[in-house]
């Protein structure tokens, strides 16, 4: 079994209840998101639009955090899922520093390393992800990809051409797909972040993280 | 398409996201890193004075030892209090993950340590100098993983394009020449006489011009070869915040230091040695923060 996540970005709408699920489920703590949609405006006025992301841990094939962490508080499930014990985290911020994707934070509660974990807790009971559940349009698919009958895989099939995968160039074999994904959506480096532009700028301070 | 044609065509705006964690590895890993500098480089300079100056440097076996003690602590406090949760690091040692830097440096550092108290041992306690001479290119030989760990941590950053192996080990092994050499001209520097010092302050220069070259290398043709490392890069270009601080470092550590050890050749001036010796730690110190920092500035979602 190897459990993945497809986001058809032609149905995201931004709404952000994905997020909002993902928190009350897995108790994130204020200021930090397992789960998160980046908005990024595209174009010059009138002729704009907005697109939506949702971005969370690509559970990745080779994942770089599970590579440095010191003490294998990031690991492998069976079913691929990259989990993590917190209860072993040292709290050296590897992790964050290795992932590609900026999908790890450090909880400021516990101080340790923590990250979306597809709700693993969710799939040992045989539930759907938190964020699957809450989307009101479908746009989260998730499940087996080595199953040709799931519903990822039937979607992959039928939009050959125009899957990606998030910085596919490190080789970090990502389990996290993307529909209708482009450059902009994709690639941070292709769209401009004005400072204090955004809803949350006060927060992007360059203070560091947890209690230094 | 490269991104800043994108950016150029779409005007694409980031309009909301939420907080970028920032630093995440503060001015306690440069500490880290600067201190672990001195800590090797004095050992490979006692090692290289034993050799060639074996009067001279023969009363240096315990003070130096010491030295080197004192740089690995501040080295692991630091890692300590680097660390969220401190009070876990034993599962280093109790559940170690070997494919992670981090572990491996962190048990050739323990070792590390547990030789130069060996070295403490037979140089104070038992005052046998053959045995620390024998002992001594073991501890050499440790000192450059131990000097290297950090290097291979950093290259296990994915996406952190500016870490790269092998310039960052060999960057790494320069800071310890360079550190190392410039901490005994400063601190025995007296004791040592013209002929020593001068030995040391050609390992001084030849390892701050090649720290300066692979510096430069980076600075200019490091944007070549991936877009994350010119965006970095950005950070010290221009107006960019880390600007001042970077070429501060650079002309502290390496070209001041190179100018002065070239002007006290001709002056036979230890003072001017002992100048280019602070220049070039505080410059270190600077350097390693700038390239610390500017690859944790950039966004990664």
């Amino acid at each position: 079994m190897q459990l993945g996540f497809l986001v058809d970005l032609h149905l995201c709408m931004g709404c952000k209840g994905c997020e909002i699920a993902c928190k009350v489920e897995n108790e994130v703590p204020l200021s930090t998101w397992r789960l998160r949609v980046k908005y990024v405006d595209v174009g010059t006025f009138p002729e704009t639009k907005r697109t939506f992301t949702p971005l969370r841990c690509n559970h990745c094939e080779n994942a770089p955090c599970e590579r440095i962490c010191p003490v294998s508080a990031l690991h492998y499930l069976d079913n691929g899922i990259v989990n993590i014990d917190k209860e072993r985290c040292i709290g050296c911020a590897g992790c964050v520093m290795a992932c590609p994707y900026g999908a790890i934070y450090i909880d400021p509660q516990t101080q340790t390393a923590d990250k979306c974990t597809y709700c693993a807790h969710r799939i040992a009971s045989s539930m759907m992800p938190s964020c699957v559940v809450a989307c009101p349009v479908q746009a989260n698919i998730f499940g087996d990809l080595d199953d040709p009958t799931s519903s990822i895989s039937k979607y992959i099939q039928s939009n050959q051409g125009n899957v990606q995968v998030r910085k596919p160039e490190k080789g970090t074999n990502p389990h996290h797909y993307y529909v209708g994904g482009g450059n902009v959506t994709l690639n941070p480096l292709a769209s401009f972040r004005p400072e204090g532009y955004d809803l949350f700028g006060k927060m992007t301070s360059k203070m560091p993280v947890g209690g230094h | 398409m490269a991104a800043h044609e994108i950016l150029a065509a779409t005007n694409a705006v980031v309009t909301l996201d939420v907080g970028i964690p920032g630093i995440v590895w503060p001015w306690l890993v440069t500490v880290n890193m600067w201190a672990k500098s001195i800590g090797t480089g004095v050992i490979f300079m006692l090692f290289l004075l034993l050799r060639q100056y074996p009067e001279k440097a023969g009363s240096l076996r315990f003070p130096v030892t010491v030295v080197s003690i004192i740089f690995i602590h501040i080295f692991l406090l630091f890692t300590l209090a680097d660390l969220h949760q401190p009070f876990r690091m034993w599962h280093i040692f109790f559940h170690p993950h070997w494919s992670s830097a981090i572990t491996v440096g962190a048990w050739m550092a323990t070792l590390f340590v547990g030789l130069l108290f060996l070295l403490a041992f037979l140089s104070f306690i038992k005052k046998d100098n053959a045995a620390f001479d024998k002992t001594l290119p073991w501890v050499v030989a440790l000192a450059i993983p131990v000097t290297l760990y950090t290097a291979a941590l950093m290259s296990q950053c994915t996406a952190r394009e500016l870490w790269q192996m092998p310039t960052e080990s060999a960057q790494m092994v320069l800071a310890a020449l360079l550190s190392g050499s410039a901490f005994m001209i400063l601190v025995f520097g007296g004791k040592l006489g013209w002929e020593a010092n001068r030995t040391l302050s050609t390992v001084l220069a030849l390892s701050a011009f090649m720290s300066f070259v692979l510096y430069m290398a980076e600075y200019v043709f490091g944007p070549m070869k991936a877009e994350e490392v010119a965006a970095i890069l950005e950070y010290v270009k221009g107006d960019g915040p880390f600007t001042v601080q970077f070429w501060l470092g650079q002309w502290m550590a390496y070209i001041l230091p190179m100018l002065l050890i070239a002007f006290s050749r001709v002056s036979k001036s230890e003072s001017i040695l002992k100048l280019a010796a602070i220049l070039a730690l505080v410059g270190l110190y600077i350097v390693k923060n700038v390239w610390l920092m500017i690859p944790q500035l950039l966004p990664m979602s």
